[in-house]
């Protein structure tokens, strides 16, 4: 159990939080319906993003954080934990650093857990105001994917349980691949915007529903 | 287009993921109250800049955003060997020997 | 030398243009001179020719490894401009843009300087206040310039997207009307032809492998046809100013990268005057030919292979779409890249060194050819007085010691 000083970001439900999409209006033209659809963007919203630094060859550390989560902590580059159920997620992204999502309301308890099964030198901080998720998913997502990254998305070098940061449509992002047409994309609040409008832009072609 | 093998991340990625930090082993002066102007300067501001066998530093930016080491040819660019901040190269330079190399 | 005039090529059309002089010699080496230039770009030339002309020092070599203007001279965007932020850069630069105004007639060879004007375009609220600081402070200089609203940009340049529907919308510019550009080949050609009339020998596939030093003093180079002794030693080596150094046991605060350029086919004129973005990474003029003439930033790797990536280029061209969207459909002809060598404060370097008689003038990174003229004039005054000139005195390589910089990243160009 860490000394550390923690409080809740988020104490009163009662305060209105706003999608960093809240504001955007695509000028696309968009399907009604995901039937027929190539790609179908879902913003998940207001999830629970933590992120973790501490040492993966420390093997009270990487137990800590399965006791305290359910999910091995994926140690290999590129690695991701997923629930079974999808609802919480690890995602490596350096060797000391990893972006843990949880259910959105639930960071809070996520942290105190972390912080009461770790011990030693490690860092909890949450970001959940700072970036959202894009869910893709449909036959068209990977050429969307293809038309805005240099990462190979090809299936032999992507495959599921993977995710990267990487460039994305010049500004950047993680690429998770979640299922076998299903792809998320983790962006940063001040880009969601650009990046969401240019998904819908390289994705009208193939036809694209947003879906709620 | 370079493919830069980044040693944390453990494969290629394209040269847009990254960014160029500069020549590497440069040593900080011990005591910075001590060392004289001349020693200074040439820590801040010179550069070997050589025409040939460079080491330099790199930031993969996009991707796990640490710093690592690269050694390259300045000429014909080719990367001969790619190691984490900290490690030294590998020789001084027999081409292929590192890991890291160009594809 | 043969005087070039519209009376001259009427008399030459008669005899169907075949007895024209050759523009300069192709000399053998002599042992020895007064002072060998290193170098026979435009700077070096310049050098060698206000050497004979100013000072009348004409036991003058520029050795030159591959051929005359054939290095950056040949491979930059050709922009002139002088409307540089700090005291002692804008000195150097008005220094040289009065010998540009001039420099057609003084060399009787047309170097077709057109001051059509250049503009710096602002996109974000602090790129229009460091413009108008740096218009003011040219001013002061006795620069001229002004502050362009979107407005009167929209004027100047029809063609240019300057709603707000853009990325980085343009907010205004910087507007330099005694800039311009000029022909880059002719001003190598024009400084050549004028420096061996005044007797200087142009040594030509000649590369320097060694630079001899005894006591303290320099003592001539090492060639491929030769040692060749001399008094003084003047490097103006560009990009491979750091190799040049190390042959004489110094080094530089210089790094060597590729800066790329392309042009276009050639269009009907479109664009009558220089367009640059620091911003958004890119600038574009028209050529008389009639080609778009883009420049790139710097590539960030150190490199001294005369090419870049085609991530600077395809960003370059982004930027320069976006700027232009009715250029989206021109096709690149050729792009290419040049060795720039920059320095940490992006000026550049004229100096003596910790060698006697060597001195270098290097440095000049992405923006070296709006200074030829007044690199040279000024290169020349402290070769031959083997003292600083006054305007070269604050570009001292000392400054990297004593911390005395002048930072001029926010005027000296893109991307540096």
């Amino acid at each position: 159990m860490s000394d550390a000083a923690v409080f809740d970001v988020n104490p009163a439900a009662s305060v209105a939080s706003e999608s960093p999409l809240a504001a955007c209006r695509p000028r696309v033209a968009t399907l009604a319906n995901a039937e027929g659809a190539g790609v179908v963007v879902r913003e998940r919203a207001f999830l629970g993003h933590l992120i973790l630094r501490g040492n993966a060859a420390d093997e009270a550390f990487v137990a800590g954080v399965e006791q305290a989560l359910g999910l091995p902590l994926p140690t290999k580059a590129c690695g991701l934990s997923l629930a079974a159920e999808g609802t919480s997620s690890i995602q490596w992204l350096s060797p000391d650093e990893w972006l843990i999502i949880v259910p959105g309301g639930a960071e809070f308890a996520t942290e105190l857990r972390l912080r009461e099964c770790l011990g030693g030198h490690f860092a909890v901080v949450n970001v959940s105001g700072g970036q959202t998720v894009l869910e893709l998913s449909g036959t068209g997502v990977r050429e969307v994917l293809m038309k805005s990254t240099p990462y190979d998305v090809h299936p032999a070098s992507f495959p599921v349980g993977r995710g990267v940061g990487t460039v994305f449509a010049k500004s950047a992002a993680l690429v998770r691949r979640v299922g076998e047409e299903r792809w998320e994309l983790v962006i940063r609040r001040s880009f969601a915007d650009y990046l969401y409008r240019w998904l819908l832009d390289a994705a009208e072609e193939f036809g694209v529903h947003i879906a709620d | 287009m370079l493919l830069i093998y980044c040693p944390y991340c453990e494969e290629y990625r394209e040269e847009e993921e990254f960014r160029p930090k500069g020549e590497a082993h440069i040593a900080r002066p011990q005591n910075p109250e001590e060392t004289p102007d001349e020693v200074w300067g040439d820590y801040l501001f010179f550069r070997k800049n050589p025409r040939g066998v460079h080491h330099e530093q790199w930031l993969h930016a996009a991707g796990c955003r640490k710093y690592f080491n690269v050694t390259r040819h300045t000429v014909s660019y080719e990367i001969l060997e790619t190691y984490k901040a900290g490690q030294h190269p590998a020789s001084d330079r027999a081409p292929g020997v590192g890991t890291g190399g160009a594809k | 030398m043969q005087h070039y005039s519209g009376f001259g090529l009427l008399k030459h059309g008669l005899s169907y243009h075949e007895n024209w002089q050759r523009a300069w010699r192709n000399p053998e080496p002599k042992a020895r001179y007064d002072i060998v230039i290193v170098g026979g770009g435009g700077h070096g030339l310049a050098t060698a020719y206000y050497l004979a002309k100013v000072h009348g020092i004409t036991n003058v070599a520029v050795v030159e490894k591959g051929w005359l203007g054939g290095g950056n001279t040949a491979r930059n965007t050709t922009i002139v401009r002088s409307n540089y932020l700090w005291d002692e850069a804008a000195w150097l630069y008005e220094h040289a843009m009065k010998l540009w105004e001039g420099l057609s007639q003084d060399l009787n060879y047309n170097v077709m300087f057109s001051q059509r004007g250049v503009m710096n375009l602002g996109h974000t609220l602090q790129d229009m206040r460091d413009i108008q600081r740096r218009v003011n402070a040219n001013r002061l200089n006795g620069v001229d310039g002004e502050v362009l609203d979107v407005r009167r940009i929209q004027e100047i340049v029809p063609l240019m997207d300057c709603s707000r529907n853009t990325r980085y919308p343009v907010l205004g510019a910087s507007w330099q009307p005694r800039g311009g550009v000029a022909r880059h080949d002719a001003v190598a050609w024009g400084y050549a032809r004028g420096a061996d009339a005044h007797g200087v020998d142009l040594l030509q596939q000649t590369e320097v492998t060694g630079i001899r030093v005894s006591g303290g003093r320099v003592q001539g180079v090492e060639t491929t046809r030769g040692f060749i002794a001399a008094d003084s030693v003047g490097v103006v080596a560009a990009g491979n100013s750091s190799v040049i150094a190390k042959m004489a046991g110094l080094r530089l605060p210089l790094e060597s990268h590729p800066l790329q350029a392309l042009v276009s086919e050639p269009m009907k004129p479109v664009l009558d005057t220089v367009v640059m973005s620091n911003h958004v990474h890119g600038y574009i003029s028209q050529s008389d030919k009639g080609d778009l003439v883009i420049g790139a930033g710097i590539d960030g790797y150190n490199g001294y292979g005369q090419r870049g990536s085609y991530t600077t280029i395809e960003h370059t061209l982004q930027a320069i779409v976006e700027l232009f969207p009715s250029f989206s459909r021109v096709r690149m002809n050729r792009q290419w890249g040049g060795i720039v060598d920059t320095c940490p404060d992006a000026c550049p370097i004229i100096s003596a060194t910790s060698v006697g008689g060597l001195f270098f003038n290097c440095g000049w990174g992405t923006g070296g050819f709006k200074a030829t003229p007044g690199s040279g004039h000024v290169f020349a005054a402290t070769l031959a007085a083997g003292k600083a000139h006054l305007l070269a005195a604050p570009f001292s390589i000392d400054r990297f010691i004593s911390g005395k910089l002048i930072d001029e990243h926010g005027a000296a160009g893109v991307a540096h």
